[in-house]
């Protein structure tokens, strides 16, 4: 999977002191790629849901979104924006 | 989809509205008394102060100004009344009141003294009588909140505020267009609109009503279109509107009050009751969902809710990636009444209905809810 595009969440405000990014995939999420990034943290997999929903957590980022769609959402801390450089690589190996 | 944070924005707008606005637009600008244009046309900022008042129980509807919205409403009123003391506030206030009060030069003279709440954000005589000090000079409520829908005694309030020489300044953001208003009946200093909520006009509308007698220091000075050659301004000769004032927003409000006023405020908070009802009752139903309030003892058309083990955050964004449905998570700019509610870390999820909502679209919020709560006992976690 590869990102293709990457922008600032319109939703600051549901992000509370965090900088949020909306990653746009160049394919559809599925259980295989949510379960790849268990390496980046706590994984939350609701996959009884319509649509599974999937969040990882570590200390200082997070990312979310839904099986099925090709976008995700990472948050980040504000003081450590660079580790979604890492994430991004991360993800573009999956 | 479906749109369930009307306590943000109104939405969808009365068709009215959108015509009233694109009219405005389309016409010859009747720009404010400058060349004798208008002539013969209605005075649309005249007429949407009349239906305002008729709609808010205003009977001095001319002392009602247009502002960008009810924060530069607030601003204004707080800033210019050169308060000096105690400014007493409820703990269900918005930043719009809590921040200018905090972080206004104007208002360095004053101190916001917070009236504590009930977990359902209710203020309750005894909250009001252990709230006051011997500098008390003003009391800001809230009448419905924004978080939980709890609507206030506001007869008790005002009395309150009247029998210890407060100044009242009710904010009624989220009630007006609603449930009834009536700033005369409650002796009301100050009222603060918003126009793009339940007034059902567009963003960047609002203002406030001063009572006769009652003189603000205004936060802004510019053209008026009135008696150019005076610079300077001595007491009670204030003018509160400077600048080209925002028409086609005014018109839309115009609109949107006119939509109101034929339907019915009562039929109006009517039907929202009963969406409102069909919401408490239905999650009341759905083991292990949090609710903050019932329907009856919080009665305005917004209401908040947790799903315990999920974030709201995470809860709004499954909400509307999975189910197409909008709501509201966090704090809503109202972070002290989470303090009273529990939830001060990550807030709610906030549901607010409209009189465009349907029934249908309550039962496809609560199957939502329902297999959403569902799925969080199996889930999946590492």
């Amino acid at each position: 999977m590869k990102i293709i595009s990457k922008r600032e969440s319109r939703e600051k405000c549901a992000e509370s002191g965090w900088f949020a990014y909306d990653y746009l995939l160049d394919g559809k999420i599925d259980r295989d790629f949510i379960l790849g990034l268990k390496p980046l943290g706590g994984l939350v997999y609701l996959d009884m849901l319509r649509q599974p929903f999937f969040k990882v957590e570590s200390d200082y980022f997070m990312l979310k979104g839904i099986q099925g769609n090709d976008y995700f959402r990472a948050a980040v801390h504000g003081k450590h924006e660079e580790l979604l450089t890492a994430v991004e690589d991360f993800v573009n190996r999956l | 989809m479906i749109y369930f944070n009307n306590a943000a924005t109104s939405y969808p707008k009365p068709e009215q509205v959108t015509e009233a606005v694109q009219a405005c637009i389309r016409n010859m600008p009747a720009s404010q008394f400058r060349g004798g244009a208008q002539i013969g046309q209605e005075d649309i900022e005249d007429k949407c102060k009349q239906a305002l008042g008729k709609l808010l129980g205003i009977s001095a509807f001319s002392r009602i100004f247009f502002t960008s919205g009810a924060t530069e409403s607030l601003n204004s009123v707080l800033c210019g009344l050169e308060l000096e003391g105690d400014i007493l506030v409820t703990q269900t206030e918005h930043n719009s009141v809590l921040r200018p009060l905090l972080n206004q030069q104007k208002l360095k003279k004053t101190s916001m003294k917070v009236i504590p709440c009930t977990g359902e954000g209710e203020i309750t005589p005894d909250a009001l009588n252990k709230s006051l000090s011997l500098s008390a000079k003003a009391l800001v409520i809230n009448h419905c909140s924004n978080v939980t829908g709890k609507v206030q005694d506001m007869e008790m309030i005002s009395s309150f505020a009247r029998d210890h020489g407060l100044l009242f300044i009710a904010d009624v953001s989220q009630s007006a267009g609603c449930l009834p208003v009536d700033a005369d009946a409650w002796g009301a200093d100050a009222l603060i609109f918003t126009g793009h909520k339940s007034l059902l006009g567009i963003q960047g509308t609002g203002g406030f009503y001063i009572r006769p007698g009652l003189d603000l220091i205004p936060l802004k000075f510019g053209g008026t279109g009135t008696n150019s050659a005076k610079l300077v301004y001595g007491p009670s000769e204030y003018e509160y509107e400077p600048g080209t004032q925002n028409l086609p927003g005014i018109t839309g409000l115009l609109a949107g009050v006119q939509f109101i006023e034929a339907v019915g405020i009562e039929k109006i908070a009517e039907k929202e009751r009963r969406l409102m009802r069909m919401l408490y009752e239905g999650l009341a139903r759905i083991p292990g969902l949090q609710l903050y309030g019932t329907a009856k003892t919080c009665q305005g058309p917004v209401m908040s809710l947790n799903f315990p083990g999920l974030s709201p955050s995470d809860a709004a964004y499954i909400l509307w990636s999975s189910y197409g449905i909008v709501v509201r998570a966090g704090l809503h700019c109202s972070p002290l009444i989470h303090e009273a509610m529990g939830t001060a870390g990550s807030g709610t999820v906030r549901i607010s209905v409209s009189y465009f909502s349907t029934d249908e679209e309550v039962r496809a919020f609560l199957d939502a809810a329902a297999e959403i709560m569902a799925s969080l006992s199996p889930a999946v976690s590492q």
